[in-house]
C-alpha cells in the first residue's frame, strides 16, 4: 500500500489533471458546443473515469483522511452517479478515483463476478477509465466488492473497495447520526455492549449475522459493511488497504494495512463465524470457504435437495482445476492466516 | 452455473435495456415528441426539474420520455447529468418579491395588496373525467377572451411584509456565512444550517414532502400554518457581467413559492409567529406548501415528532436516496441471508427446537427473533 499511497501525492502532475485544469474536460470553448459534444458522443464525452478531476481529488483526500484515522467515517460530497444510490455508487466513486489506465479492475457482487450489478459497474469503469478488467482476484490491482472479501489472500499491492449500505455500526442501537457521532467522539460504545448483552440474555448468544460491529485500531467502532462474520478476521492485520465507501450516506472510511480489527464479543460468548457443519462445495469440494446453500428440485415429485457451493465463484473455478490450491498459492510465503478455515495457517483463525 | 442466483453479463444487461425500450415503442401510436412532453405534461417535467435541482425544461422532457413517465427516474437522469457539468458562475441572489406572478393566493387575509390572482388552477373544478379529451382536436377555450393589455404588472406587496412591519413575525436565524451552503458539494452533517435544510427540501421527493408535511398537520406535530402567500410565476436568473460587472438577466425560471405564519410563539416575553418558507422549481403548489410546513416544523427543533426532527426529515425525503435503497433490495442477498440462516439455526439449536417444531421449553411465547442484517 505504501507504494500506492505515495502515488496519490503525484496527482498534481497527472497529465490528465493538468490538461483539464482540474475541471470537466470541455473540448470546445462554447457551452452549447460542449453540451452537443456530450449529447452526441455519449460516455466518450465525459471526463476520464467519469468524475471530474476535482471530485476525484476530493474523494482521494477523504480516503487519505480515512486512512489516517482508521475506522472513522469521513464525510465527502458524494456525487450523483449514473447508477442508483444503494447500488454501489460509493464504491464506484472510490474505485474511479483510484484507478489509472495501468490498473486491472475486478468487481464482485455477493462473491460473484457474473452478477448483473457487478457487470454493470465493471462496464462503467471499463468504458470511462480505460482499465483492464479481470475475474482473477490475484490479477487485480483494485477490487470493488459488495459484501465479501475474496477467498484468496490480498496483498500489499492490492486495494479493496467495499460497498457500504449503512455506515455506522451504532445505527442498530440509535438511528440518529448526531447522537452516534457524539458517541464515536467519546469512544462511548456502552449502548452497543448493552445491545450485545441483551442478545445473549434473550437468545443465549449474539444474534448479529452480517455487519458485525468491529473495533478498529482499538479506537473506533466500525460497521465492516454486510460482509459475513466469516470475512471479518481477514481484515485484521491485513496486508492490503480496505476502503469502505457509501454513496447514499456520503461517508468514506478505511482499514489501513496492518491495523487491528477486533469484533466485539464477550469472554464467555466468543465471536463466531458462520458454520457449515459437514458441508463441502458440491462443485470443487472445498471445506474451507464461505458456502451458500441452494435448493434444487429433485427428480421425485415435489422433492427438494439442498446443496452447498462456494460463494467466491472465481476461486471455486480455480479449485475445480486444482483441488489442492491453497488460499495463498500466489504468495512467496505459505501458511498465511486468512480468516477462518485456512487449513495451512494452524488454528483456523476463527477467534484470533 | 446454476448456483449463482443472478448470473449475467453485459449482453443480458443490454437485452434488458432493449426490452425496456421496446415497451415504449411497442404500441401503434405516434412517437411522443419532447415538445409534447414539455408542453402537455408540464407537471411531470416540473416535478423532475424540482427533484433534480436542474432547471432545464427540454432536458426534463427528454428525461420523462426516456423514463417512460417515472418522475423519480427522470429526476435521477437529470441529477446524474447535472453532476457532470462544469460550474461557470453563480447567480446573483434574486428577490422573490419581484416575481411576475401568474397565480397568487393569500389565505391569511380577505383582501391583500395587489389582490388575489386565481390564475390557472384546477382547485375549484369538479374532478370529472373529460371524455372530450379522449380523441380528436381540442381547442383553446380562451381564444375568444377579450383581454386588455394592462402593461407591466406592479410588484406585489408580500403579505408577510405587513406582518413584519408590526413585528409579529419571528425572523429565522441568519446563516453566519455569506457563502450559500451547497449540499451537492458538501454532504449534510447535523445540525444543518437552514439554507442546507431548504436546499434539501427544495430537492425533496414530492410525495415524501407531502406525506411528512401532512404528518405535522395530522397531529404528529404542532405546525398548522396559515398561508400568507402561495405564488406561481417567473423569476429572473441574473449573473454578473464579466466586463461591465453589472447584473444581467440571462433567463427566467418558473417557480412556486409559499410562505406561512405559524401560531407557535417563538418567545414567551415577546410573542411572535414562527415562519415557514417553501420554493421549488416549476409549478408544484403541493410540494411548496409541504416544504413550508416542514421548514417551520424543523425550526421547532424537537425530537418529539418526525416532521420536527431535521435529521429524520432530511434523511428520508430525498427521492434518489429512498428510491435507490428501497429498490436495492432486488439485488442478490444470498451471502448475508446465509449468515442470517446460520444465526437462526444456531439459536434454534440452543433452544432445543428442531425442524419438526418447537420443543417443550416451558416458555409459552418467544419473541420474534430480530436477526440483524439491514443491508
Amino acid at each position: 500500500m505504501t507504494e500506492r499511497g505515495s502515488n496519490e501525492g503525484a496527482d498534481d502532475s497527472d497529465p490528465q489533471a493538468a490538461e483539464t485544469d482540474g475541471g470537466t474536460h470541455v473540448t470546445s470553448d462554447s457551452v452549447d458546443a460542449a453540451l452537443d459534444d456530450i449529447e452526441t458522443t455519449g460516455v466518450a464525452g465525459y471526463n476520464y473515469a467519469y468524475l471530474d478531476e476535482h471530485t476525484k481529488r476530493e474523494v482521494r483526500r477523504a480516503m487519505l483522511k480515512a486512512v489516517a484515522i482508521p475506522g472513522h467515517q469521513v464525510p465527502y460530497a458524494s456525487r450523483p452517479m449514473p447508477l442508483a444510490r444503494g447500488w454501489g455508487t460509493g464504491g464506484i466513486q472510490a474505485s474511479l478515483s483510484l484507478l489509472d489506465p495501468t490498473d486491472t479492475f475486478k468487481v464482485i457482487d455477493q462473491g460473484a463476478d457474473e452478477s448483473v450489478n457487478a457487470a454493470n459497474i465493471r462496464r462503467l469503469a471499463a468504458d470511462t477509465a480505460d482499465v483492464e478488467t479481470t475475474t482473477d482476484t490475484t490479477a487485480a490491482d483494485v477490487i470493488q466488492s459488495r459484501h465479501r472479501l475474496p477467498e484468496e489472500v490480498l496483498t500489499d499491492e492490492q486495494r479493496l473497495v467495499l460497498q457500504v449500505p449503512i455506515t455506522d455500526a451504532l445505527r442498530k442501537v440509535d438511528p440518529s447520526d448526531t447522537a452516534n457521532r457524539r458517541r464515536h467522539a467519546h469512544q462511548n460504545y456502552g449502548k452497543m455492549w448493552v445491545h450485545l448483552y441483551e442478545n445473549v440474555v434473550e437468545y443465549g448468544e449474539i444474534n448479529i449475522a452480517s455487519r458485525y460491529p468491529t473495533m478498529v485500531a482499538g479506537r473506533y467502532l466500525m460497521d465492516p459493511s454486510p460482509i459475513p462474520r466469516w470475512d471479518v478476521p481477514k481484515l485484521d492485520d491485513a496486508d492490503h488497504l480496505t476502503i469502505l465507501a457509501a454513496g447514499r450516506e456520503a461517508r468514506i472510511y478505511a482499514v489501513p494495512p496492518h491495523t487491528s480489527v477486533e469484533p466485539l464479543a464477550f469472554e464467555d460468548r466468543a465471536f463466531t463465524v458462520e458454520r457449515f457443519p459437514d458441508q463441502a462445495c458440491h462443485a470443487c469440494g472445498s471445506t474451507d470457504t464461505y458456502l451458500v446453500e441452494v435448493s434444487e428440485e429433485t427428480t421425485d415429485e415435489g422433492g427438494f435437495e439442498t446443496r452447498y457451493a462456494c460463494n467466491d465463484s472465481s476461486f471455486c473455478a480455480k479449485r475445480r482445476e486444482t483441488p489442492a490450491l491453497s488460499k495463498d498459492h500466489h504468495l512467496d510465503q505459505s501458511g498465511v492466516d486468512w480468516g477462518p478455515g485456512t487449513p495451512d495457517a494452524g488454528d483456523g483463525g476463527e477467534t484470533k | 452455473m446454476g448456483y449463482v442466483a443472478v448470473t449475467a453479463g453485459e449482453e443480458v444487461i443490454t437485452r434488458a435495456e432493449q426490452l425496456f425500450e421496446k415497451q415504449r415503442v411497442d404500441g401503434d401510436s405516434a412517437e411522443l415528441g419532447i415538445d409534447q412532453v414539455d408542453e402537455q405534461l408540464g407537471r411531470l417535467t416540473a416535478q423532475a426539474m424540482s427533484e433534480s435541482g436542474l432547471y432545464a425544461p427540454r432536458l426534463a422532457g427528454l428525461a420523462v420520455k426516456q423514463a417512460q413517465g417515472d418522475t423519480i427516474e427522470a429526476a435521477f437522469l437529470l441529477r446524474a447529468y447535472r453532476s457532470t457539468l462544469e460550474r461557470y458562475d453563480e447567480t446573483v441572489t434574486v428577490d422573490p418579491g419581484e416575481m411576475i406572478a401568474s397565480r397568487r393566493v393569500s389565505p391569511a387575509f380577505k383582501d391583500v395588496p395587489g389582490g388575489q390572482i386565481l390564475g390557472a388552477t384546477k382547485d375549484y373544478t369538479q374532478r370529472l373525467l373529460d371524455f372530450a379529451l379522449e380523441g380528436g382536436e381540442t381547442s383553446d377555450p380562451t381564444a375568444e377572451w377579450d383581454v386588455d393589455d394592462a402593461g407591466e404588472p406592479d410588484r406585489l406587496t408580500n403579505v408577510t411584509e405587513l406582518l413584519r412591519e408590526e413585528d409579529l413575525l419571528h425572523e429565522p436565524d441568519k446563516t453566519d456565512s455569506e457563502e450559500p451552503t451547497d449540499t451537492t458539494r458538501k454532504s449534510v452533517t447535523h445540525p444543518p444550517a437552514r439554507d442546507a435544510v431548504l436546499q434539501e427540501l427544495a430537492r425533496g421527493e414530492t410525495g415524501a414532502i407531502t406525506a411528512l408535511g401532512y404528518s405535522a398537520l395530522r397531529g404528529y406535530g404542532q405546525v398548522h400554518p396559515t398561508l400568507a402567500e402561495v405564488r406561481v410565476g417567473r423569476l429572473p436568473v441574473r449573473i454578473t457581467h464579466p466586463y461591465t460587472e453589472e447584473p444581467v438577466t440571462v433567463t427566467h425560471t418558473e417557480v412556486t413559492e409559499s410562505e406561512a405564519v405559524v401560531p407557535v410563539y417563538e418567545k414567551r416575553d415577546d410573542p411572535q409567529f414562527a415562519f415557514g418558507y417553501g420554493l421549488t422549481f416549476g409549478r408544484n403548489e403541493r410540494k411548496a406548501i409541504g416544504m413550508t410546513v416542514l421548514d417551520a416544523s424543523i425550526q421547532l427543533d424537537s425530537e418529539a415528532e418526525p416532521a420536527e426532527n431535521a435529521e429524520f426529515v432530511l434523511d428520508t425525503i430525498d427521492g434518489m436516496d429512498s428510491f435507490g435503497f428501497i429498490e436495492h433490495l432486488k439485488l442478490p442477498h444470498y451471502v448475508t441471508f446465509q449468515s442470517i440462516l446460520d444465526r437462526i439455526r444456531s439459536i434454534r439449536e440452543r433452544q432445543g427446537v428442531s425442524a419438526e417444531g418447537a420443543a417443550d421449553t416451558g416458555s409459552t411465547h418467544q419473541p420474534a427473533a430480530e436477526v440483524s442484517d439491514d443491508d
